[in-house]
Formats: structure tokens, sequence, C-alpha cells
């Protein structure tokens, strides 16, 4: 299985580089986001590839032994006679699907595969069922003359790994059938669903089959309430094992919300969709070949064209309308797109033009060219049929009708939720006069086709086709408020706010965020839920395409009338009061309104008198102008709020006008602070080297002082010696002197007594009183010298050391005076 | 609703008109400057915003452009309540196309703002050979109901700018005389009473 994925979808990825993998146009301006999702888009297609063929293949194995038991049985007599059939079948199939890039050759041959198998599970039933469908389509082959593309139109059944998918889901058609049966047993639909009874009696295994999945449905909480009343009615084979589906389905449920892998999205789309329920052989081929016929008629019935409006009754007139519309749509539909060509669109219209004779209520509205063309490229010709069969008619229905209701109920439900979610949101665009429907309502018309990029778009497709539902439309639209309302709500009018939300949503590229965002953020936001609020605002919508309908004559009647009574309630009481009011009449409004509607549709409008026409409208239009006139209120605070913060701002910006100013000047004043303070430091370090230098040089004043002194003092000293010395020198001199005029006067004396008495005794005398005993040897003259000269050679030797030799001499000199003094002592 | 401010207006405008009358390729061919053969279908309608200096103002269009189906009608006034101007478009090579125009400017003078600015204008004039409505005809009927005619063609661009432009001028000059001076917020305000008691 896992071989025909890769397949299917690697020729795909090589189109041209301005369209994406399923060929479609990518903008330019999106082109760069593209290619970088691109790869997470192929490796989240891997992933989700991986985790269905898991699913699928132990899908296969709990289904196996009920297929096969049957099979085994009953299928091989009619296998043979079916063999030769399918054969020729897709021989036909294949060398016509080799000129039409939709389908994949492989995905065909493995749906022949599949369809072998599968004839032969159901059986019986297939073998009465294909001689039919294939014999009428040789015949129309060989009729017409574009006969090509109609053998292509050959329906596919689904591989067999997705039946059971199908079961369950082709259940869900046929309670809508039967209830539809219930509710209206008129027309065409009634035919339909005839014919469906009687299928089921063919087949009786798969009705079995079929009770199961009934149960299973049942149980599911997300289903909508209306089934719940038809399980009631016919609760058949209850009993019957509901377990084992139960785990499955939400395990399918979440892989859905995972994403389809692309090779299997077109069968998987038709069994969510529940095609092999609503088919009806011939039908569709039925459906076409009423063209022949048609074309015949046209001559005449263009004539009376553009009178007739789409009513039942006249199915042929309004054919003419629609055929021209889906004309001009055709080259309109993907312009340029590889797969759309002339045999595309020849299939897309044949396809629209089927569907338009199927339902001649809804006929051809634009938006289903773009449906029809995106199931063709997923799907074979009539099984794409079937699927917008299905959609339209069930999950759309009365949304493509000719008044649409239905999707302007939708638009206002929406709002209402959107204003429940975000009311921030809803008051900015309340105040830029932003509707949201008018981004939403293009988004719901379309199927966000063309509106996000297109793998989100399939994404969403995924699970609104597997849910059944326009629950997912309310869920994508509100998870993409909630993605971009924090954007919008800087927008600053309203052209912007439309522009940014239209370009921020056709740029989702993240699929998964957005699909998840929806399914999981938004559970409260459910059928049920919808369908109470669908019924609230159903009324006000009809009423107000009554009032369109109706000339504007009458309109401007009552509008005269209206306004006089606005202006009227406009002189009372305060707003609130009046607020209330037109709360009261609103609600007076939709609960009576209906009444009086209906007495004028069911009624002849001639057979009443103006009067209460009259009467209808104005409170119609009073309602409507209370209403308007509340949001008029609404908006003057609003707008009177928003000048207060205008001129709020305004003081703002005087103010910090000011405060810059004033700052400024404290910048200005701290900037002289700090020159001011450099200059004190530049001051204070001068100084302080002056300080120091001062310092410095009183030391050494100091220095010098002491200098000074100690010199002084040593002058001092100096002198005093100098002066003692001096003194010494005088006494000495003195002394000297003395000892002179002794000496002479001894030397006198003595030179008187040698004249005498010459006698060298008393020299000797001398010397033996001095030394009596120690020195007896010693010279005398050498002796006597130094007993002489001690006493006063001490100090002359200490005093003048020059003068020595002199004093040497002098002591010579002296040694004779003293001899003579200490002989003079003596 | 058109605002001024500064002589900013900022005006919506609709562009109504038949399938396949070329309202689409208009506003291509005005906003981007672009012409594609096949335009995709409009599905409800789309926006476009584009502003035009005229004389002393500029004027900011935001443009709605509908869809042309008949039953998509049902929609139309939702775009076009509070619009300042309108074009209503028809497609000169055919008849209905320009009966269906009549039935929107009947519509746009019931419902729609009084001072609407309304412009007609006969597209695909690229394509005399084909032409069935005639100028003359059109012209009549312009003059008749107080709009302007314009026969344009988005393939060759011929008149497109011009519709605009002419709007521009007329809405810039219907403010002037609306509002000589004021404040901002109190021309909305007028101009959304005035809108809201004239159209629905």
């Amino acid at each position: 299985m896992k071989g025909t994925f890769t397949k299917n979808f690697n020729p795909l990825i090589t189109f041209e580089h301005k369209r994406d993998t399923y060929g479609f146009a990518v903008r330019p301006q999106h082109l760069q986001r593209y290619r970088e999702y691109s790869n997470i888009y192929k490796v989240e297609e891997e992933e989700r590839s991986d985790r269905w063929e898991d699913f699928l293949e132990r899908q296969a194995e709990s289904a196996q032994s009920p297929v096969n038991g049957i099979s085994e049985e009953e299928g091989n007599a009619a296998s043979h006679t079916e063999a030769k059939i399918q054969e020729a079948d897709t021989v036909v199939e294949k060398t016509l699907q080799e000129g039409d890039t939709i389908v994949d050759k492989t995905l065909q041959e493995a749906d022949t595969i599949v369809e072998n198998v599968e004839e032969a599970s159901s059986g019986s039933k297939s073998a009465a069922e294909d001689p039919v469908e294939n014999v009428p389509e040789q015949e129309e082959a060989s009729a017409e003359k574009d006969t090509k593309m109609h053998k292509v139109q050959i329906w596919t059944h689904i591989r067999p790994s997705l039946i059971s998918i199908e079961d369950m889901m082709s259940f869900r058609v046929k309670k809508r059938k039967n209830l539809l049966n219930e509710e209206q047993g008129v027309g065409r639909k009634n035919n339909l669903s005839v014919i469906e009874e009687e299928r089921p009696s063919k087949g009786a295994p798969e009705e079995d089959s079929e009770d199961e999945f009934y149960d299973m449905e049942r149980s599911d909480p997300v289903q909508d309430t209306s089934s719940l009343d038809n399980v009631n009615s016919s609760s058949g084979g209850d009993a019957v094992s509901p377990e084992p589906f139960f785990p499955w389905k939400v395990e399918l449920e979440s892989l859905v919300r995972g994403g389809v892998p692309m090779a299997l999205r077109g069968e998987l789309w038709q069994a969510f969709v529940g095609v092999k329920a609503r088919r009806l052989d011939g039908y569709y081929h039925g459906l076409l070949a009423t063209e022949v016929n048609a074309q015949s008629d046209k001559d005449f019935v263009s004539a009376s064209n553009g009178t007739s409006k789409g009513s039942n009754t006249g199915g042929r007139c309004a054919n003419e309308k629609w055929k021209g519309q889906i004309e001009k749509d055709l080259p309109r539909t993907f312009p340029g797109h590889p797969a759309l060509d002339e045999d595309g669109r020849n299939a897309l219209r044949r396809l629209l033009t089927a569907y338009a004779r199927h339902n001649p209520s809804v006929g051809y509205c634009q938006a289903m060219n773009f449906f029809a063309g995106l199931l063709l490229l997923l799907m074979p010709e009539e099984n794409a049929f079937w699927t917008l069969v299905g959609i339209i008619d069930d999950y759309f229905d009365g949304y493509y009708s000719e008044e649409m209701i239905e999707s302007q109920v939708d638009q206002l439900v929406l709002e209402d939720l959107v204003r429940e979610r975000f009311p921030k949101l809803v008051n900015h665009l309340d105040y830029l006069g932003v509707q949201v429907a008018w981004v939403t309502g293009p988004w719901f018309l379309s199927i966000f086709v063309n509106m996000l990029p297109w793998e989100s778009v399939l994404r969403v497709w995924d699970v609104l086709l597997f849910e059944g539902n326009r629950v997912m439309l309310f869920r994508t639209a509100l998870a993409l408020l909630e993605l971009y309302g924090p954007a919008l709500v800087t927008t600053k009018d309203a052209g912007d706010a439309v522009t940014l939300l239209q370009s921020l949503s056709g740029s989702t590229f993240d699929s998964s965020q957005l699909v998840l965002t929806a399914s999981m953020g938004y559970q409260t936001v459910n059928e049920a839920r919808l369908q109470e609020l669908r019924e609230k605002h159903r009324s006000s919508v009809i009423a107000a395409m009554e009032e369109r309908s109706k000339g504007p004559c009458v309109r401007k009647d009552s509008l005269g009338l209206a306004s006089k009574l606005y202006s009227f309630k406009n002189d009372h009481g305060p707003l609130t009061k009046e607020a209330n009011a037109a709360e009261g009449l609103g609600d007076l409004q939709t609960n009576g309104d209906l009444c009086p509607l209906e007495l004028i549709g069911d009624t002849d409008a001639d057979s009443l008198p103006d009067l209460q026409e009259q009467v209808v409208w104005l409170k119609v239009e009073l309602c409507r102008l209370l209403e308007e006139k509340r949001s008029a209120v609404l908006r003057a605070e609003e707008l009177e709020t928003a000048l207060m913060e205008m001129v709020k701002q305004d003081n703002r910006r005087q103010l910090s006008a000011k405060v810059e100013q004033l700052e400024q000047e404290v910048a200005e004043l701290r900037q002289a602070l700090t020159d001011k303070q450099e200059q004190e430091r530049v001051m204070l370090q001068v100084l302080m080297r002056v300080e120091q230098e001062q310092k410095l040089t009183e030391d050494a004043r100091r220095f010098a002082e002491q200098d000074a002194a100690a010199q002084r003092y040593a002058a001092n000293i100096l002198q005093e010696k100098y002066e003692g010395a001096m003194a010494s020198l005088a006494q000495m001199e003195k002394r000297a002197v003395m000892a002179e005029t002794m000496l002479e006067a001894t030397l006198q004396y003595q030179s008187g007594q040698v004249k005498a008495v010459q006698s060298p005794r008393a020299v000797h005398r001398d010397s033996s009183t001095v030394q009596p005993t120690q020195e007896p040897a010693q010279d005398i003259p050498t002796r006597k010298i130094s007993l002489l000269s001690r006493p006063f050679g001490l100090g002359w030797r200490d005093r003048n050391k020059e003068p020595i030799e002199g004093n040497i001499n002098e002591s010579g000199q002296s040694t004779v005076t003293l001899q003579k003094d200490t002989n003079g002592q003596q | 609703m058109a605002t001024s401010g500064n002589k900013n207006i900022n005006a919506k405008l609709v562009l109504l008109g038949d399938v396949g009358a070329g309202k689409s390729s208009l506003v291509l061919r005005f906003v981007k400057g672009q012409f594609v053969d096949f335009q995709e279908s409009t599905i409800g309608a789309a926006f476009f915003s584009q502003t035009l200096a005229v004389n002393d103002a500029t004027v900011k269009f935001e443009i709605w452009d509908t869809a042309g189906q008949e039953r998509y009608h049902s929609l139309a006034p939702m775009y076009y309540r509070g619009a300042a101007a309108a074009v209503v478009v028809y497609d000169i090579t055919n008849q209905a196309s320009f009966a269906r125009a009549k039935k929107w400017v009947q519509e746009l003078q019931a419902q729609g703002n009084p001072n609407m600015v309304m412009a007609l204008a006969g597209n695909k004039a690229d394509l005399p050979d084909a032409r069935k409505v005639t100028t003359e005809e059109a012209q009549t009927y312009a003059q008749e109901n107080g709009l302007f005619l314009m026969e344009t063609s988005a393939k060759t661009a011929i008149n497109v700018n011009d519709v605009f432009y002419e709007i521009a001028k007329r809405l810039s000059q219907a403010q002037q005389v609306q509002n000589p001076s004021g404040m901002v917020l109190m021309d909305r305000a007028t101009e959304k009473a005035t809108s809201s008691s004239c159209c629905s």
C-alpha cells in the first residue's frame, strides 16, 4: 500500500515552480513562504501516510473475517461473469487516464483491483448492478461525438481498506434521507430515497454491517441532535456489539484532524460524504442524457428566459439561465491549472450541469465551480458528482439556493460567536466600522477555496467532510480570528483592517496549526450550539429578505413613517431607557414577526388593506431603526472615548514636551555641575601640589636651618676652642716669657755663681734627688729633658703639631729653661 | 462612508454589475495595473484598497468588488451600505448586463446613501465590433439618473483610472462643500448618523 502512496504524490510535486503540489497557482507574494513550507508539508505528508497505513492495516485485520466469509461463499459465482466486464472497463479507463493528469494511473490500477475485490465481496448485488452501469455508457459512447470523456465518468469504488469508513459514513447519509422522507414526502427526493430504500434488500450482509455502524454512530457525542431523534424511531439492531467501533472512530477523527494523505484524499472524501449510499445507478448519466432533449427545447425556451425564478416547476426554463453562467465560469475556474484542459473543462461542465438538473432549487451557484473543479482533481467524474451532491445538498443545504438564507444566517451566528469570544477585537472593528461578515462571508461561501493556501484549504475540507456539517467553517474562522486578532487590533482604519485580515489569512501556510487551533480550541462550538443560534437568527434574515423583495415604493412609504416614529422616539427619555426599549421590541419582533409575515406570505397581498401591511412594515422599520440608533449611540460613545483619549494624548504630548525640556535643562545643569566639579578637582590637585612643594621647601628650610645651627654651633665651638687655644697660647707665652725671664734670671744668677763658685756638684745633686733609685743607669741629659718637658710638652703637642720642629727646638730651649725653672723652684 | 481629515478622505466604494461584466478586472487594473484573460470568479466579495491624489486631497478607496451572480444579490446590501461611491459595471457587448446595471442603479437610489457618487462603467470597450449597448443609450440613461458614464476597458486600461479619478474628484468636492472646516470626529459622527437613517 505504501508503494502506491509514494508513487502517487511524487509526480505531482514536479509541477512548474509557480504552482504548488496540487497544480494550483501560488500567488507571487506567497512564493517564498510556500517554498519554506513545502518541505514541512512533505515531511507531514510522509508522517501521515505512515499513520494512515498503520491504521488501515489494523482496520483491515479486524474487518477481514466477516468480509471474507461472505465473499468466498457468494462472490465466487458472480466474479466470473464480473471479471470480463471489469477488464473491459479498466482497459478503457487506463487508456483514457493517460491523457488525463488529474487521476494518477497507479491509483486507478489499484482501484480496479479494489473494484474486483469489492465486487466480489458484495456478491450478488454488484452482479445485478454493473451491467446496468456499463451498458448505457457504451451506448452513449457510440451515440455522442465527444465520447472521450464520457468513458472516464466510470464509477470507481474506493479501495477495500476504506470500506469500513465508507460504510460508517454512508449510514449517516441514509439516516438523513430517512429523515427527509418523514418530513417531506414530496418531489424528486422522495423518489431518490425510495430507490435508496430498495437497495439494502439486495444485499443482506450490507444491512448487518450497517446496524453495527448505526450503533457506533449513536454513541458518538459529536453527532448532531437530529440524528439522535432518528435513532429512537428506528432502533432495530440495538443489541449488536457497538464496543469495538467506538475507539476506532475516535482514532479516525484524530487522524483526519492530522490530515488525510494525498493519495487517499479523493477516496476518503467520498467515504466521508457517503458517496456509495447516495449513488443511484445511471442517475448521473440520466441527468446528462436529458441534455439532448433539452437542446431541442432551447430555442423557444430562450425567449422566455430571465422571467422565471428557478422554481421547481420551471426546471427547463431555469436551465438556460444557469447554462450561460456555467459557461462563463468554466474558464474562470482555476485558470491555468494543468489538469483543467479542454477535457477537464468538459468534465466540469457536465458535472455542474448534472448538479443543476439534479437540484433545480439550487441550480448553479458561483463557488460550486471551484468545488466541482477541486473534486474532479481528486476523483473520477461521477464520484465527484455524488460528492458534490453530498456537500451542497446536505452539508450546505440552503446555502447556495436562490436566497442564500442559510449563508446569511451563518454569518449572524458567527458574529455572535465572535462577539462572545473576541470582545476586544469586535470592539475595535465596530469602532473602525468593519463588519466581520464582510470578510467571513466569502470565506464561508467559498469554503476557504482561494482564501487560504491550498494545503490549509484541503486540511479544513478533510475535517469538514468528515464531520458532515459546517461546524468546521466556524471553528476555522474563529481560529483565524484568534491567530490574527492581535494584529487587527492595531489597525487604524477599515481598509487597513480588511486588507490585513485578507492578506494574513491568505498566507496561513501553517495548516496543522490552523486545523488544530480550530478543532481543539473551539470544541464548545458544536452543531447543537450552532443550530440553536441559527434558529435565533433565521427569522430576522427571512424578514429582511421579504422586505427587500417588496418593491421600493412600499419601503419608501414605511421609511417615512418610520422615521417620524424614530424622531418621536428620539425626543423621549435617556438613552439607556431607549436601548432597553429597543431590546424589548427586538425580542417582540423576533417572536412575533413570523406570524404577520406568514400571513402576508400565505394570503394574497392584494386582498389585505394597505394599512395592515404598513403596520407590519412600521414595526419592522421601527425595530431596525431603534437598533441602528442603539448602534449609533454606542458608536457615539466610542467616538467620545476616542476623543477623550486623543485629548489626553494631546495633553500628554505637551506634558512630555515640557518634561523633555526640563530634562534637557537638568541635563545641562548637571553638565555644568560636573564641569565645575572637575575644575574643583583640578584646583585641589594644584593646591595639593603647591602644598607639597611648600612642605618640601619648608623641610628644606628646616634642614638648612638645622645645618646653619649646626654650623654656627660648630663655629662657636671652634671659636671657643680658638679662644681657649688663644688664651692658653697667651698663658704659655706669658709662662714662656716668665720662664725666659726666670731663665735669664737664673742664667744671670748662675753666671754670677759660676763666677763665684764653680761646683759641678749642684747638677749632680739635683739628679740624685729626682731619681734616687729607679733609673740610675739612665742617660742623665735625656731624663732631664723628658722630666722637664712633660708638664707642658703634652699640651703643646696637641694644639700645634706643625711647629714640632720648632717646638723641639724650643723645647730643647725650654728644657733648658725648665731645668732652670725647676732648678729655680727647687 | 467618507471621512475627511487634513484633506485625507477614506471612501468606501462598491462595484456592482452582472456576472462577467468585468468588475474584478476593472479593480485589478486600477489597483495592480494587471489584466488576465480569465479572472477567477469572485465568491461573495473581494476587497482592495488604493489611494489617489486629486487636487488638494488624497482619497483612499476601500473597494468592495462584489460577486455578480444574481443570487449573491442578497449579500450586496452588506457591501454597499454606507458606501460613498459605487461603480455600476456593464458589458457593452451584452444587453442583459446593461439591464442588470439599471437594476443596480435603481436599488442604490432606493436604498443606498443619497449622497453616493455613482459611476456607470461600460466595460469591454476594446470590443467595438461586438457592441450591443450604444454609447448614446447609456449616456441618456446616465444623464437621466444623475450618474456619469465612462466606457472602459480593463484589458487596454482605457478610462479605468479615469473613472476612479473622477469619483475621487467628486468626493473631495462634496467633502469641501459639506464640511468646510471642523473636526474629524464631528464629521464622522454626523456621517454615521445620516448613513444610518438613510440606508439599511
